[in-house]
């Protein structure tokens, strides 16, 4: 126990440590909010609704929408690239202060993932100061119901990250591989735009994107589909269907949860093996 | 005496190169015990299997008593370790390297501030406490790892080059918090080293070269070995010196950078009676003891060079 805290609270107080790194985390989601959202709403808006039909999809807020995905984009941001320590601890040596102690290779690696929870938990939540700035309504039940929810998918996507880190020697090579499965996951997660109509091919990918079922549990908290018209839910990709059956929060929430299960032994094995 | 360390017939084979070839030896509580050898010769392989950072490939070793491979954690518990290449936190500050260092170690939480404080004082450290070790420099940071091997009171401190990448006057500074260490607490030290000079700061010394112990002593001995003094003259010509040298006094004469060197038994009687009968003219004349690079140049015909190993290159 005091060993996976040990390696927790490192991670936990480089993150508060790195001004820069946490400046910096605002400028992905801000691009992506206010210049990319506010930018293409208006097109959206004029191609979905438009002024005259005022139907049903008059209400399709493109940046609230995208809000929700811009939180889980962080969220996975920080969780897969926290394991990005790792990979530099052992390239800067700290790796063999920590495998030549006597903690459990179990215990440090439960460490490793955890930091990366809890940091990126924190700064998915940082993204709340956006809010007043877009006009969506964020309750305090919310908040309760966005942190354990941001915990699950982080837990996931670090263990991903652990994996990963613990596959490879140098930060370089971390960093070129989750290059190419960030944008991919991104893109076909529905946080940045809804996907309709999509070919099969993509769709099949789409619903084994563990974001996927993240993404979709924050517009569930955030965005409270059950006040919309089905339409609209529609429209913004809320209602995902896998084999026919449209999937529940909680279902989802199994989903996450049992990816991170399996890629959290499967890094912690990985990591076992790793020589000092 | 007791031996903290044992060592039987210890082999590491790296593929087709065998790094380590069957080391024996047993260092005794509270030694100074050195590794000496040049860049390659299987030192920091041999530390890291008794460290149980690297798997022999055969025979056995003991720390405190555990086995390095049966025993992982006991031995971990028992060693401190300060490798070649730093393995700080540079983004954290001394105190926070060193408390982490006391909860991997399960150091007893009301136990924590006393050893700190008093592990930093060793190595004179004890105001910088609250500084990144980013600002550190070079000896300081070494000195911290010191203090941090430290801090979980082992009973064996390996040292893997300690001082390499240090100026002269800072490699100083370090051995001497090493000597201090030992007075004050009596831990085994067990280093490593390619510098001759800093191997004679040990109890014994084993030389090292290929993968193998070619010689393991003290110091004194070692180059008692050797046999006698050592003369180096310059002459106004040291070909004719060297003929007449070899065939008066039956010694083997070498010559590097215009330096005739020998060896003679009692060498300040010899001197007197050389000077006074020698032929050719002598320009200088130096006697002394042999160091440990002549005992190194006795065994193996090489001189160690003292070259500095490469900062980033990771020799292990
Ligand atoms: N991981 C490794 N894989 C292959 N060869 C290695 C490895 N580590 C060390 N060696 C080789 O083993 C020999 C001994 O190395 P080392 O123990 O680092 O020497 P020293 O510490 O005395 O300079 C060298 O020839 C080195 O190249
Ligand atoms: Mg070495």
């Amino acid at each position: 126990m005091e060993a996976v805290f040990a390696v927790w609270q490192r991670d936990v107080i480089k993150f508060f440590r790195d001004k820069a790194r946490l400046l910096g985390s605002f400028a992905m989601p801000f691009m992506f909010l206010i210049l990319f959202g506010s930018g293409i709403s208006g097109a959206m808006q004029a191609m979905l609704g438009g002024d005259s039909g005022g139907g049903a999809l008059a209400d399709f807020d493109f940046v609230e929408f995208m809000f929700p995905g811009i939180i889980g984009m962080t969220v996975f941001n920080t969780a897969i690239f926290s394991a990005l320590s790792v990979v530099q601890d052992k390239e800067f040596g700290y790796m063999r202060e920590i495998l030549v102690s006597p903690m459990s290779r179990v215990s440090i690696a439960i460490g490793k993932v955890l930091g990366g929870t809890t940091v990126a938990v924190i700064q998915g939540l940082m993204m709340l100061v956006f809010v007043p700035f877009i006009g969506v309504s964020i309750s305090f039940i919310m908040i309760l119901q966005l942190i354990p929810t941001m915990f699950l998918v982080a837990f996931t996507i670090s263990a991903i990250g652990l994996l990963i880190a613990s596959l490879l020697k140098t930060a370089q090579g971390f960093q070129m591989v989750i290059q190419i499965l960030l944008f991919p996951m991104l893109f076909l997660s529905g946080a940045l735009f809804p996907l309709n109509g999509l070919p099969v091919w993509m769709d099949i990918i789409v619903k084994i994107n563990p974001l996927t079922y993240s993404v979709d549990m924050f517009k569930d908290i955030i965005l409270d589909p059950e006040t919309m018209s089905a339409p609209l839910r529609q429209a913004m990709g809320l209602d995902i269907e896998v084999f026919g059956h449209v999937i529940t929060f909680l279902e989802e929430a199994v989903v996450v949860g049992a990816i991170g299960a399996v890629f959290v032994v499967l890094a912690t094995i990985r990591f076992s093996k790793t020589e000092a | 005496m007791a031996n903290i360390v044992e060592v039987n017939n210890l082999k590491k084979r790296y593929k087709d190169l065998e790094a380590v070839k069957g080391v024996h030896f047993a260092v005794g509580e509270s030694e100074i015990f050195g590794f000496l050898g040049p860049n390659g010769a299987g030192k920091s392989t041999t530390i890291n299997m008794l460290s149980t950072i690297n798997k022999p490939t055969s025979g056995e070793a003991t720390i405190n008593g555990f086995h390095v491979v049966s025993e992982k954690n006991k031995v971990r518990e028992s060693i401190g370790l300060i490798f070649q290449e730093s393995t700080l936190d540079e983004k954290l500050t001394a105190n926070e390297n060193l408390l982490l260092h006391c909860r991997f170690y399960k150091v007893p939480k009301e136990k924590r501030e006393e050893r700190i404080q008093e592990v930093l004082e060793i190595v004179d450290l004890s105001d910088k406490r609250k500084q990144i070790v980013e600002t550190f420099s070079g000896g300081m940071k070494r000195r911290l790892e010191i203090a941090r091997g430290l801090l979980h009171y082992p009973r064996v401190l390996f040292l893997d080059e300690p001082t390499v990448g240090l100026d002269p006057q800072t490699r100083n500074h370090i051995w001497e918090y090493i000597l201090r260490l030992k007075k004050k607490t009596g831990i085994t030290i067990f280093l490593t080293t390619h510098y001759m000079d800093e191997a004679e700061i040990c109890d014994r010394v084993a030389v090292m070269d290929h993968g193998e112990v070619i010689a393991l002593d003290t110091p004194d001995a070692l180059k008692t070995d050797v046999g006698g003094d050592i003369i180096e003259i310059r002459t106004a010509d040291n070909y004719q010196a060297k003929t007449e040298i070899e065939s008066n006094y039956h010694v083997d004469v070498k010559e590097a950078d215009d330096v005739l060197t020998f060896q003679v038994n009692r060498g300040s009687e010899f001197l007197v009676q050389f000077v006074r009968e020698f032929s050719v003219e002598i320009l200088t004349v130096n006697l002394r003891r042999p160091t440990l690079n002549d005992v190194f140049l006795h065994l193996t015909g090489r001189e160690i060079r003292e070259e500095t190993a490469s900062k980033k290159g990771r020799g292990h």
